[in-house]
This record gives C-alpha cells, sequence and structure tokens, in this order.
C-alpha cells in the first residue's frame, strides 16, 4: 500500500473510532506515546485515552479537509498532517482544527501512534 | 537546552530568515529534506528553497501563535508543531497557518530539517 493511502486509511480509521467508541483509540496508542493537546502534555495510552474520553462533549464529528504525509527517516515511522472540521452536538458552529501524527509500524506490520500534536485554528 | 527552548529558537531563527532573507534557508535543508506546500511535495534543499524563494510575494511576515514539540523517537529527532498568521506586503489581512517541521541532529550539534508541511487554515 502506498504511503498516502496507508495516511488516508489511518486518519478515516482514527476519527471514525474518535467519533463512535473513542476508548478504542487506546489501540492505537503504547505506553511511549506521546500526546499534546491544545499546550497539555500528556504520556501513555492509558493517560492519553482518559484525556480523549474525558474532554467536554459526548458526541462529536470530525470532517477531514487535508491529509499530507511524509516517511519520518530511517525507523520506517511515516508523518500525517490533518487539518479539518470538528463538529460538537448542539453547537452553531464547527471548529476548526490541525493535527499531526507520527506513526511507528508494529512487528504486526500495523502502525501505533508514537507522536500525537493538536490544536484548534481559531479564526 | 531544553526541547522547548530549543524549538522555540528554531522556530525564531526559521521565520525570521524566512522574512529577512529566504535563500539563506538553504542551510536549514539537506539533499534528503522533504518538503510538502500546499500539497506540492518538493524534496532536497535546493528545489525547495528554489519553491520559497519563488512564492508570489516579495514581502512577508510570520507572527507565531503556539509552538508545540515532541521528541520523534530513538534517532534523536524532534517534531514541532506551529501555527501563526502571516501577513503579506499590501494585504489587508493576515493568512492563517500551520507547519510541521521534523528536525535532525547533526554531527556538529545542530539540526536540520527534515520534513517540513505546510498548510494555510481558512476561515
Amino acid at each position: 500500500m502506498d504511503p498516502d493511502a496507508v495516511a488516508k486509511a489511518f486518519v478515516e480509521h482514527y476519527y471514525s473510532t474518535f467519533d463512535t467508541n473513542r476508548s478504542t483509540l487506546s489501540n492505537l496508542y503504547q505506553d511511549s506515546s506521546m500526546l499534546t493537546f491544545e499546550g497539555q502534555k500528556i504520556q501513555g495510552s492509558t493517560n492519553i485515552v482518559a484525556k480523549l474520553t474525558s474532554l467536554p462533549f459526548q458526541q462529536c464529528k470530525h470532517s477531514i479537509t487535508t491529509v499530507d504525509c511524509q516517511p519520518s527517516g530511517p525507523s520506517g515511522g511515516m508523518l500525517v498532517f490533518v487539518s479539518g472540521n470538528l463538529q460538537l452536538a448542539g453547537e452553531q458552529h464547527a471548529l476548526k482544527f490541525s493535527q499531526m501524527f507520527h506513526l511507528m509500524p508494529t512487528t504486526q506490520s500495523s502502525f501505533y501512534v508514537l507522536n500525537d500534536i493538536f490544536r484548534l485554528n481559531y479564526a
């Protein structure tokens, strides 16, 4: 599978999981994973999922506008840079966001998220 | 120097060079460097600097709103995620942008840009 297709497939899987079953995002992170969410730094799958499942909204929908990817170096990793909209249930206007993921290969020929940085884009 | 200090120093150096001496950015990239600029993929320091120096504006000023960084793995790299405003001379409104850099260490104790992805954030 070519890198662009892998990146798109990951992005679709990540956000559909986020939007329908947030706690199972734990499968995509490991103990070494790092998330910076609006400037707050969190490490490890358990802590990351605790943060994401405790965000102050029940329902949300991510709509993706752009996906860019590049190989990240000799370790076989992949950088994925996303921009899009985040619609919260009950809110009139969607929030705009940018997010970057650094995916690392697993021994089972899959990927996990080593680095994750999320920022809202205010008007 | 701590990672946050390093990434802030890099960001300041990168954008002040961009805004005052765009051709001087060549020192920050190598032959293996990759830039994706608004979806266009470019590789290698010369091609990257050609692209940046041929953008359709003479004068610009980057103002940085947020800088986030994380170590990128065993190779000693650093991911830097930036959001900010880009004011072009003669334009009434600044453009909003997000950009991510993957910095890799050089043998001389400095960093070069291995991965660079730039996206405008449209309202």
